[in-house]
Formats: structure tokens, C-alpha cells, sequence
């Protein structure tokens, strides 16, 4: 199951960011991996392997994950790419 | 708007032998060799201490990357980065680190260093070197050459 998203941070991907992001992935109910045009697929609960993309705001983001849960996983980490996380109350 | 510079890595803004006895100790120094640098208003350094009280900027593999907020970037006169080792290592809040790569950018340029940065510490022969070599070029030259 894929899905693409546009990075919403206005900073880029960043470390807090990316933190929050490995977090939720961690606690996501499928592994999920992430890619860029750029960039071959890492997994998406690694800050390390996020920031290794150097994605910036509005880089083409491409996530994959399968089996059950899949959907959830997707749903959720899609959510907080399309989000500033900068952004207060974000 | 955004912006894709480099911050700037010199072989003077890199300090081979440097001690700190705490977490805020190091980021002082980390500061201080920024103003050395003519790189930040001296205010960066208070900027760069919420930062690091408001989530550690511990990056993994023995490896913190102080730097200062999004609204301090007005405090930035020139984009740079300087690198610090502690051989003796810190304690960053649990992680013994070794390095500190301070950043002082007002683009988002440091997210291109940040993924320079994370692609030499997944790869454990290059973290190694990255810690342990005694070549400041070679640093330079390790945070300079990515393709991205």
C-alpha cells in the first residue's frame, strides 16, 4: 500500500520533527517506509534514516507499509507530513 | 521562503580537544566558538540554550547538534557551522556524546546538513571517523561532499 504526501514544514524536515514523526511510526501498527524521488526507502521510525532525506517544504514524500494495520499506519504518518509540526497546537 | 545554502563549515570552526563537564557547559562552548566566528549575535547563545532545555538535540551515534530556535534566526549574521569534540564525551541526557555540530542558520539550509550529517552517522565506518579522526580537513571535507 503506498501513499504520497507534500512535507507541510515550512523548515524542512528538521530534528524535532523528525523526532515526533519516528515516534509516532514506533507506535504505528505497520513498519512504514518512507522515500523521496531523491532517495531510496528507509524506515520511517528511524529519526536518523528521516533526516537522511533532507526533505524540504513540499518535497514529494512516498510512504509504503503492508499487511494489517497498514491503512492506520499510512493514515497517521501521512497526517503529520501534511502538517507544520511548528506550527502551535500542531 | 526557503532557502538552500549550506551553512558554511571552516577548518577554524573545528575543535579537536575540548572539554565540558555538563550537557550546558558543551553548549556554551559551542557558542562560543560561533561568536569567535563572527557568526552569531551574541544573544544566539541564549536562544541556543532554550533550544536544547526544550528537546535535546541529541542526534545518535554519540552525536548532539546544538543550534538555536526558529525565531532566533535573526541573531544568525552568517550561516555556519562549527564542530566540537569532547574526547572525554558528555553526558547529553543519557547519551555519552562525543561530537557536537553547532548549526547557526536562518534558512532551512541546515536540513541539507542535518541529511549529510544523518547519512555519515548510518554508516558506522564513516560515524567512526566522524568521532575519531585527528584531520579537521577530513571533516570538513566528510560534512561537505554529500550528494543531495
Amino acid at each position: 500500500m503506498i501513499r504520497s504526501v507534500l512535507l507541510a514544514g515550512r523548515a524542512g524536515l528538521h530534528l524535532r520533527a523528525a523526532s515526533q514523526i519516528a515516534v509516532a511510526a514506533a507506535l504505528a501498527p505497520a513498519a512504514v517506509t518512507v522515500r523521496t524521488m531523491d532517495r531510496p526507502a528507509v524506515a520511517a521510525d528511524s529519526v536518523l534514516a528521516l533526516l537522511s532525506l533532507g526533505a524540504l517544504c513540499g518535497t514529494e514524500l512516498i510512504l509504503e507499509a503492508h499487511g494489517p494495520g497498514a491503512a492506520e499506519a499510512l493514515d497517521t504518518l501521512a497526517g503529520l507530513f501534511a502538517t507544520d509540526l511548528d506550527v502551535a497546537g500542531a | 521562503m526557503t532557502t538552500n545554502v549550506r551553512p558554511v563549515l571552516e577548518v577554524r570552526g573545528i575543535r579537536l580537544h575540548e572539554t565540558a563537564a555538563d550537557r550546558e557547559s558543551a553548549v556554551h562552548r559551542c557558542a562560543d566558538v560561533l561568536e569567535e566566528l563572527g557568526a552569531v549575535h551574541p544573544t544566539y547563545r541564549e536562544a541556543m540554550l532554550d533550544r536544547e532545555w526544550a528537546m535535546s538535540t541529541y542526534l545518535g551515534e554519540g552525536v548532539a547538534i546544538p543550534h538555536g530556535l526558529d525565531k532566533s534566526r535573526a541573531l544568525v549574521r552568517r550561516d555556519s557551522l562549527v564542530v566540537l569534540r569532547f574526547p572525554d564525551g558528555v553526558d547529553w541526557d543519557g547519551h555519552p556524546v562525543t561530537v557536537c555540530v553547532a548549526i547557526a542558520a536562518r534558512g532551512d539550509g541546515h536540513v541539507a546538513l542535518l541529511a549529510a550529517l544523518a547519512q555519515i552517522l548510518l554508516d558506522p565506518e564513516r560515524a567512526r571517523e566522524l568521532r575519531e579522526t585527528t584531520d579537521a580537513e577530513a571533516i570538513v571535507a566528510m560534512l561537505s561532499q554529500e550528494d543531495l
